[in-house]
């Protein structure tokens, strides 16, 4: 799987992404091109996958390069999952692979990671 | 920011559990020792974009989320669906014999102008079929709505039914909207378009 975020910034064009999203998994489309601003910041998201014997305590990793997304309507294909804390998870539409991303509710804002997406 | 689409509907899926609402064929695999992380939080609700006669759709589409193993429905799902999905299961007798349940539940919970339409899905498992087609075609008739046999599994007609759907409900606000404000010349909506070739959303394995 290639690393996106190692050659990030050749996606980005003019502070939006310059091809693009789908799942790395099924190539279901989640965005189209110049549809997400780019922004940094840290966050940690959950693994995609997690070991059985700690349900409760989910094994993230720490993210930092996003496409923000204002309306959720922006987007092509995707899914929210139930509420965590203040947050929505957002997975492929299809395959359900995720969280690439998440949903800020107080904001209404979402964010996809780069590096749980592929830009084509 | 302008808007990016045309009309947005929410629709609800609702049936019996094991009905296949949210069968898929390719899932983000699990095995003995890990889960994945979103199926044990849940998914909520999804957003689809399909093209209808030229206009952007955007579907927000819910699923009952095993609420309908309490065999009712709350007033709050029921709140601004303009679509409802109707779901049984052909190899299910018990599940199409609660279709009447779900309408009631419907008609005392839901706006009276939603759009309605009768899915019998999992019609790849013809050896093991126990609602003919033809009780399927006059349940549909009794309650004056349209009917799909779909193979979510095989990707048979789901994209149909959900066109469908999305035609009849975009068809009925444009007739509201002709209502509310009459055009002064000879325009007319045109009764049918051509068909357009389904999304590839549609035609895996998943009704949600």
């Amino acid at each position: 799987m290639p690393d996106c975020n190692k050659n990030f910034e050749s996606e980005i064009k003019e502070g939006k992404n310059l091809r693009n999203v789908k799942c790395k998994y099924c190539s279901s489309l989640i965005l189209t091109p110049s549809t997400g601003t780019f922004t940094s910041f840290e966050f940690n998201l959950p693994l995609m996958k997690q070991s059985k014997v700690n349900d409760s305590n989910p094994d993230t990793e720490n993210v930092s390069l996003f496409w923000a997304v204002n309306e959720m309507y922006t987007f092509q294909n995707v899914g929210f999952s139930n509420t965590v804390g203040d947050n929505k998870y957002l997975t492929c539409a299809d395959c359900e692979a995720g969280p690439i991303g998440f949903h800020d509710i107080p904001s209404k804002k979402s964010y996809v990671a780069l590096s749980r997406v592929q830009h084509v | 920011m302008a808007k990016t689409y045309d009309y947005l509907f929410k629709l609800l899926l609702i049936g019996d559990s094991g009905v296949g609402k949210t069968c898929v064929l390719f899932r983000f695999s699990e095995d003995a020792f890990n889960t994945t992380f979103i199926s044990t939080i849940g998914i909520d609700f999804k957003i689809r974009t399909i093209d209808l006669d030229g206009k952007k759709i955007k579907l927000q589409i819910w699923d009952t989320a095993g609420q309908e193993r309490f065999r009712t429905i709350t007033t709050a799902y029921y709140r601004g669906a303009m679509g409802i999905m109707l779901v049984y299961d052909i190899t299910n007798e018990k599940s199409f014999e609660n279709i009447k349940n779900w309408i009631r539940n419907i008609e005392e919970n839901a706006s009276a102008d939603v759009e309605k339409m009768l899915l019998g899905n999992k019609c790849e498992l013809e050896e093991k079929r126990q609602v003919s087609k033809e009780r399927g075609e006059q349940l549909a008739i009794e309650y004056g709505i349209k009917f799909i046999e779909t193979s979510a599994k095989a990707s048979i007609r789901v994209e149909e039914a959900f066109f469908t759907l999305a035609r009849d409900i975009k068809a009925k606000m444009e007739k509201k909207l002709e209502a509310s404000n009459p055009p002064k010349g000879g325009h007319q909506l045109r009764a049918s378009e051509p068909q357009r070739k389904p999304p590839s959303w549609l035609s895996r394995c998943t009704l949600l």
